[in-house]
């Protein structure tokens, strides 16, 4: 049976540290349930740096609701993978954007690549009113 | 986040300790040294913790008004973490980048004593 660990934080940028940080809390522990490998740091650093963009495009570049809604991440425990979920209630948004041109030093549009690049899979789904970005990484692949 | 800056001749040292990320950026764009497009920068990235999409954002942002203006950012000291981020976006292919500050600070004085 896979181990979950829920958080639940407001929909402010102000929390997108303390969200990131847990996530590369979460793959440590999963590194240590497995004795851990070479590249350790690339593993807690990917879930740190995708947590951080997910949350972030969560929460400030989705059309604004009236009110912040809260945004739940799921943190899933499988035996050599971890897997997080980021859930909130906003208004459909897409993360899906071209890959920037960095010769013409455009100041955005580098997250999804981000997450792609440090991440096995990321999907982003519209389902029953909820928005959910998933993302899963395995520790020795 | 942490921000000090230090004149060193014409270039100024802007020193950032702790995380640049989208809650952080403002405080960085608004320090003297970035918010002024005409000075050229060594950004000391030595005790950068953790670099996310929008600090790098706002670090290409300073980049390029600073460019306009014929002043440079050089970025120095930064550590495997910060420079994953700088690769996978190639943006380590626009930034002159020193594994030592002292070395960037040089390199910053020729090149805007060329201008």
């Amino acid at each position: 049976m896979n181990r979950i660990i829920t958080l639940t934080l407001p929909g402010e940028l102000i929390f997108a540290r303390f969200a990131s940080e847990t996530a590369a809390k979460a793959a440590l522990l999963l590194i240590n349930s497995c004795d851990g490998g070479a590249d350790d740091w690339k593993f807690t650093h990917a879930f740190e740096l995708a947590v951080s963009e997910a949350f972030t495009n969560t929460v400030s570049y989705a059309q604004k609701p009236a009110s912040p809604q809260p945004v739940t991440i799921d943190f899933i425990f499988e035996k050599q993978c971890l897997t997080v979920t980021i859930r909130d209630t906003n208004p459909p948004f897409s993360i899906e954007t071209p890959a920037p041109d960095i010769e013409s030093y455009p100041e955005r549009g580098y997250g999804l690549l981000l997450m792609r690049t440090v991440m096995d899979t990321v999907t982003c789904a519209r389902e029953n009113g909820t928005n959910i970005i998933s993302m899963s990484k395995q520790l020795n692949p | 986040m942490n921000i000090s800056e230090t004149q060193a001749g014409s270039i100024t040292i802007v020193a950032i300790t702790g995380t640049l990320d989208a809650s952080t950026t403002k405080e960085l764009l608004k320090s003297p040294a970035i918010s002024n497009p005409a000075q050229s920068v060594v950004m000391d990235l030595e005790h950068l913790d953790f670099l996310d999409s929008s600090g790098l954002g706002a670090l290409i942002g300073t980049l390029r008004k600073k460019r306009e203006r014929s002043a440079e950012t050089l970025i120095s000291c930064m550590n495997d973490r910060v420079r994953r981020v700088f690769e996978i976006t190639n943006a380590h292919r626009i930034f002159h980048i020193f594994d030592d500050t002292a070395a960037a600070v040089d390199y910053a004085t020729q090149l805007t004593a060329r201008i």
